[in-house]
């Protein structure tokens, strides 16, 4: 039924990039099935779970481009144990095997090995590009192996990662024919490197754009790496250590002052805490801020730093800046999109709803933010929904847990309210604080666009869990944990978690009975209870409380992988 | 349990700092310089752990709250355990009319607000330096002015050229009763 030839098809399809409109595209004829499986190359995984390696081959042949999650988000946070599971071997080991073409790959909270990027290394001959971001089990040496094998590769991004750091002299594996590199980022490895196999490597990238340096890196290096590589447009400054008086100082203050393009800047892993006036020329350009790993910058320094930040759309930040600091920013970053700030763990430093409403007040395209405070009002969060609708992304966190609005001492339900009613193109949002069923009916009933959820200590009862399942139409991800929603939420409407991608549960009242219930209507779940204590093995009391459970939709059935503590019911 | 660990504790710092500091509450009479750090104290746990719900010793135990990568936690807490051995500069203070000084670490702060803050606080007066806050009398009783020697051995006083400029150049600091 088509009025065009094939190619001319796929020419269009060309042009739909994201991979929704290309699924949805899929789904209109067999013919455009075809086409748009044979001309995709960049394909998304939201769970490695879900689908086989070798199913996603079968697919799409001309597949360039892969993505893979694999453990759920509250890993994160130490909720799952450590080999729960998420090995990406068995897919390169499929990829290499196949004709597949492969050129990048972008992993998420999986398990790497140094075998496997050793195979990674050996298999594809146009491999450009690896993205590791809050990954485990390898080591430097598997670093290496990319270094070394890789001949054209461009892009080498570890992002959160906590590895073993056998040698620092996987730097120096990269051959001395490797020029194309454009982005470089080991800021999060902890252990030396070879300074001089890294100025020669930055000497011979004339495209590298993104350079994020671990702490091992001198300020001297850095200075005469910048010297190298004026072009660069995002910077991560491991060590920022010097003495005042020193020629290395006054050289770099002078090389930054020449680095025009810089837009992004973050790092500063290690930092003396009195100045960072060097830094300032480069300010007046940022875009981007990240200094969340750099608990040495003191609130007052910071606060000097913003005021030249005028062109800032991303800030990543401690709470000692304060409310003071968050004044700052409202006042001077007006073109702010997305605000993250985290906990710097010091007790009288932290922030509270002053500087939320401060923000939202003073940056009128803040769209994103996760905000970790000492407390919250819902008489704030009331007037962030008035001053900001725009919110596609709100995560809060209030860092005593059920704490009430310390004003009123009612429960935050209002507050939260207020946000889910005014920002109607809200997709993800994070909840704290005292919260009863009353913010799940307002969320159920208001957030239409929600697909993610995240909820802690909060509610009175099933219903609260109920009100969210049966109003959030787009609901993909819900995350709950130390929340009394049992069996009667769980199992009201079970089509729901076909329609999503997972559901976690811990520490909640669901049941072994429950979820065995749950498993037997629901054969294309799995539903994984992850036992810790040795208890439940020799207990299959139905009316037992799970401690964690993880469901998510899959086409291909329990997985082969799973460890002894984890059961697939 | 062993160590004390509540969601919210008392912090043992000082009101002057925004960091944790060693206190700097001493008699200055007695000359004496007992600074109570943490580390004297093994059941006080520092106010950071407080709020993230860590049991100090216990290396094994990963917490779960707040919610927030790894990453960022560990390296909040690593900058605690270095700050002890991170870079310092320690510049002797004396105050006119008592014979026995003090030692102050200048890269503990973050320019001369600070300092002027700390040392207020530690000799109990008011510091009169080169950028004056408006509330603070010239006429007041307990006034003194904050000099420094620098590398050629004059006496300047404090707060005229850059922080950093300053570091590079002061030898040590002296307290000198307003004229």
């Amino acid at each position: 039924m088509n009025y065009f030839p094939d190619e001319v098809i796929e020419h269009v399809f060309d042009f739909v990039t994201s991979q929704k409109d290309r699924n949805a595209v899929s789904l209109v004829c067999k013919s455009w099935y075809k086409i748009e499986r044979l001309s995709r190359q960049s394909v998304f995984i939201g769970n490695c779970y879900a689908i086989s390696p070798e199913r996603v081959i079968g697919r799409f042949p001309g597949l360039k481009s892969l993505t893979l999650k694999g453990k759920p988000h509250f890993a994160d946070f130490n909720l799952l144990p450590y080999d729960w599971g998420g090995w990406v071997y068995p897919w390169v080991e499929a990829l290499a095997k196949s004709r597949v073409g492969l050129e990048e790959l972008r992993l998420k909270r999986m398990v790497v090995s140094d075998d496997c990027l050793e195979l990674l290394s050996r298999s594809f001959v146009n491999f450009k590009s690896l993205v590791l971001v809050s990954c485990e089990g390898f080591t430097t040496d598997g670093l290496a192996a990319i270094a070394a094998n890789c001949r054209y590769l461009r892009e080498l991004d570890l992002q959160e990662i906590e590895v073993d750091d056998n040698r620092g002299q996987w730097i120096s594996c990269f051959p001395d024919s490797c020029t194309s590199l454009v982005s470089l980022n080991f800021s999060c490895l902890k252990g030396e490197i070879n300074l001089t196999a890294l100025e020669r490597l930055v000497a011979r990238s004339p495209n590298l754009k993104s350079l994020r340096l671990n702490r091992a890196v001198p300020l001297d290096t850095l200075q005469k790496l910048l010297m190298r590589a004026p072009q660069l447009v995002d910077l991560g400054i491991g060590s920022f250590v010097y003495d005042p008086s020193s020629e290395a100082y006054i050289k770099l203050k002078a090389t930054l002052v020449k680095c025009k393009s810089i837009r992004s800047l973050s790092g500063f892993l290690e930092v003396v805490p009195c100045c960072l006036s060097a830094i300032h020329p480069v300010c007046q350009n940022l875009t981007s801020l990240n200094l969340s790993y750099a608990p040495g910058i003191h609130g007052n320094e910071l606060i000097k730093l913003i005021r030249f930040c005028r062109k800032l759309e991303r800030l990543w930040i401690l709470d000692s800046i304060g409310d003071r600091g968050l004044g700052v920013v409202a006042f001077t970053c007006k073109e702010l999109q997305e605000l993250r700030v985290f906990p710097s763990g010091v007790d009288n430093a932290a922030v509270t709803e002053e500087g939320l409403v401060a923000i939202s007040a003073g940056c009128p395209k803040l769209h994103s933010l996760l905000y970790f405070c000492q407390q919250m009002t819902n008489a704030a969060l009331i007037t962030v929904a008035k001053n900001n609708s725009n919110f596609t992304r709100f995560r809060l966190c209030i860092l005593d847990r059920e704490k009430p609005d310390p004003v009123t001492m009612q429960p935050l339900d209002e507050g939260f309210g207020a946000i889910v009613q005014s920002c109607k193109r809200l997709r993800r949002l994070s909840l704290s604080g005292l919260l009863t069923d009353q913010v799940f009916l307002y969320i159920g009933m208001y957030a239409e666009q929600l697909e993610m959820l995240s909820i802690a200590f909060a509610g009175n009862s099933d219903k609260g869990m109920l009100y969210v399942l049966n109003g959030c139409k787009k609901l993909r991800k819900l995350e709950i944990r130390d929340s009394p929603f049992g069996n009667t939420a769980l199992l009201t409407d079970v089509g729901k978690y076909e329609t999503m991608r997972s559901l976690w549960m811990s520490s909640c009242e669901v049941t072994l009975g429950g979820c065995q219930t749950l498993a037997k209507k629901m054969p294309r779940l799995n539903v994984e209870i992850i036992n810790e204590d040795d208890q439940m093995e020799f207990s299959l009391d139905d009316r037992q409380k799970v401690g964690k459970m993880y469901l998510y939709r899959t086409l291909v059935g329990p997985r082969k992988d799973a460890p002894d503590f984890v059961w697939t019911l | 349990m062993g160590k004390a660990r509540a969601a919210s504790c008392s912090s043992s710092s000082t009101e002057s700092s925004t960091q944790i500091r060693r206190n700097l509450s001493t008699d200055l009479r007695l000359g004496l310089s007992i600074s109570a750090s943490q580390q004297d104290d093994p059941f006080s746990l520092p106010s950071y752990l407080c709020i993230f719900n860590v049991s100090v010793g216990d290396d094994d135990q990963a917490s779960d709250w707040p919610p927030t990568k790894p990453l960022i936690m560990r390296r909040a807490l690593e900058e605690e355990e270095n700050e002890g051995s991170s870079a310092t500069f320690f510049v002797k203070v004396y105050m006119e009319g008592i014979p026995i000084g003090r030692k102050l670490d200048l890269l503990a702060h973050d320019g001369y607000h600070d300092l002027i803050r700390t040392l207020d606080y530690m000799f109990s007066t008011n510091i009169i330096w080169s950028e004056m806050d408006g509330s603070v009398s010239a006429y007041s009783e307990t006034c003194h002015v904050l000099t420094y020697e620098d590398k050629e051995g004059d006496w300047m006083m404090v707060g005229d050229v850059p922080w950093e400029m300053f570091l590079s150049t002061v030898r040590r600091l002296k307290i000198t009763r307003a004229m």
